[in-house]
């Protein structure tokens, strides 16, 4: 456990000493604030457009951040080396990968936290109304971009940056979409058409699980137990990806 | 006892894009005695880095077997017992020399007033002084000493050394020297390969030289004086010139400056011979030296050896063959 949390937190200082973590901060944070221009467009709905925009900055910086982060995390270590002066102490490959996991997500939930941060003081401010539902959707935010760090470390362990980013991001692109797709498919697709969405809504992340940003901007009513339901998918899934990354990384040569 | 013993070591690569597999490793054995300095010697691309790879677990042996301490190579006890030092080694350039050494220890489990005393006491091993600075402003000998703090910071009983004099100065080179001797008197087991012949030789009690994927020799440096013919150097003075030239069989080479000659005598059993025409010209003798071969002669002759021999590789041998 202690080499673990050694791993994750060199990992978490690596990651916010990097610019890229800063940079998409201030990039949310200038999202957010250009919310101030838009919301004379919108009578009476100023909260909604900071919350609308503030969650999905919220989302999406988060999952890019994960992207852009995890896709260097372990290849920059086997590239420079790194990683021989780690592999060759008492420590598995499972608690390596297990480390490098953890520091990136401790990383991006402190982006996260901060982005949150400023989104409550803005609605705060601005007089606004902090309903549970915005809390939750920040949360389903959160499970998303954990879900995703563990599909940008899966591909990590075996390709290089720039194919890790693509992947990563044609899987963030497809798990957003794989319900619709499969309903869509059933509705009017033939039956191959069907087959395919079938598989991809069971192999590929559903994504759309963890979006709760209609509900809170709307202040409309969720239920718990699909949070909890959310969760319990998004552990299974980190579990499962994370067991075939660690496969395919024990059997790993380092030349 | 055999501390690191390596056993008909096979190793091949496969060509990018191809089923072609070429084997670098032909058969390494060799073993490092417990308390002794191991030098692995050979010229680029004979199988140094690959062999180490392979007893540390980050390559994967085609056949062979690898003992660390009578145990599997692999086992997570094992490596507790192992300081490894890379060649060139990355540091993580966002840490201090402190934050880097603090990381490596909690890998290896230590932790608290006992990590950070034998931080300090491993920082004074190597020369350095603990500052603040991240180790990217470090300078290149600087990060091989810092290399060198991180493998022996758990004070492993073997240290496995991947060209440690690389990158260091004359000075960083003493230093490194002192110190790896200084941990053989202490007990350690050391295992290096290099490229700098004399550090060897200055230190090593033993040395193997591999060449092509196959150990060719593994001799003690007291051995070395065994090893070929010894010449011996002679300096003779009030001899007229033309006395040596019966000598020529015997003589590596002739030099004069004024009455004095210096010759080098081909071996020991031709000494007698050399005296007695040096004495029956009226000449003196004025100094007689046994030369033994160096560990360079020895490498070189091991090397230039490959060009002399004409041999056909068995099928074991042969380079490549197919495989997946």
């Amino acid at each position: 456990m202690m080499r673990i949390a050694s791993i994750a937190h060199n990992t978490f200082r690596e990651s916010i000493r990097e610019r890229m973590l800063s940079i998409a901060l201030l990039f949310g944070f200038i999202l957010m604030v250009s919310t101030y221009a838009l919301s004379p467009l919108a009578v009476g709905a100023k909260q909604k457009i900071i919350m609308d925009v503030g969650l999905a900055a919220i989302s999406i910086l988060g999952v890019l951040t994960a992207v852009l982060l995890g896709s260097t995390l372990v290849h920059k270590e086997v590239d420079k080396k790194a990683i021989f002066m780690i592999l060759t102490r008492p420590i598995s490959r499972l608690e390596y990968l297990i480390g490098k996991y953890c520091g990136l997500v401790i990383a991006i939930v402190t982006m996260m936290a901060v982005m949150t941060g400023v989104m409550v003081v803005m609605i705060l401010s601005g007089r606004g109304q902090l309903t549970p539902a915005v809390f939750a959707a920040v949360y389903g935010a959160l499970l998303e971009t954990v879900v995703m760090g563990a599909v940008v470390i899966f591909f990590s362990t075996f390709t290089t940056p720039i194919l890790t980013m693509l992947f990563s991001l044609g899987i963030f692109v497809m798990g957003s979409l794989s319900n619709d797709l499969r309903i869509f498919a059933q509705r009017y697709g033939g039956e191959a058409m069907k087959l395919v969405t079938g598989v991809l809504y069971y192999l590929l992340p559903n994504l759309q699980v963890f979006n709760l940003r209609h509900e809170a901007v709307h202040d409309l009513h969720f239920r718990g137990i699909d949070l909890l339901n959310a969760s319990l998918y998004a552990a299974l899934y980190c579990s499962v990806i994370l067991f075939f990354s660690y496969m395919i990384f024990r059997r790993r040569e380092f030349l | 006892m055999d501390v690191l013993r390596v056993e008909d070591l096979r190793k091949s690569f496969r060509h990018d894009m191809s089923l072609r597999r070429r084997e670098v490793l032909h058969g390494v054995s060799f073993e490092a005695i417990a308390g002794e300095i191991l030098g692995f010697l050979g010229p680029n691309g004979a199988g140094k880095t690959t062999t180490i790879k392979i007893i540390l677990g980050l390559l994967r042996a085609d056949s062979g077997d690898v003992r660390l301490f009578g145990r599997p190579a692999g086992e997570r006890a094992v490596r507790a017992r192992i300081g490894f030092l890379p060649e060139n080694p990355y540091v993580f350039p966002h840490l201090s020399l402190i934050e880097f050494l603090e990381f490596c220890g909690h890998m290896t489990g230590m932790r608290g007033t006992v990590l950070r005393a034998r931080i300090e006491e491993v920082i004074w091993m190597v020369g350095l002084e603990s500052s603040r600075a991240r180790l990217k402003t470090y300078s290149k000998g600087q990060l091989q000493r810092v290399g060198l703090a991180q493998a022996i910071l758990h004070d492993p009983e073997l240290l496995i050394l991947d060209e440690p004099f690389s990158g260091l100065d004359p000075l960083g080179r003493i230093k490194m020297r002192d110190i790896l001797v200084g941990l053989r008197n202490q007990g350690k087991t050391i295992f290096f390969s290099s490229h700098i012949l004399p550090d060897v030789e200055t230190m090593c009690d033993r040395t193997c030289i591999i060449r092509e994927g196959l150990i060719v020799r593994c001799v003690g440096i007291d051995d070395l004086i065994r090893i070929g013919e010894s010449r011996v150097e002679m300096i003779v003075r009030g001899c007229p010139p033309e006395c040596f030239d019966t000598l020529d069989d015997y003589l590596e080479s002739k030099n004069s400056t004024g009455d004095e000659f210096f010759l080098l005598v081909k071996k020991q059993d031709y000494v007698r011979t050399v005296v007695q025409v040096v004495y029956n010209s009226g000449g003196e003798i004025l100094k007689i030296v046994n030369q033994h071969p160096s560990l360079e002669e020895v490498f070189l002759n091991e090397m230039l050896s490959e060009f002399k021999q004409s041999r056909v590789k068995t099928p074991e041998e042969e380079h490549t063959f197919i495989g997946f």
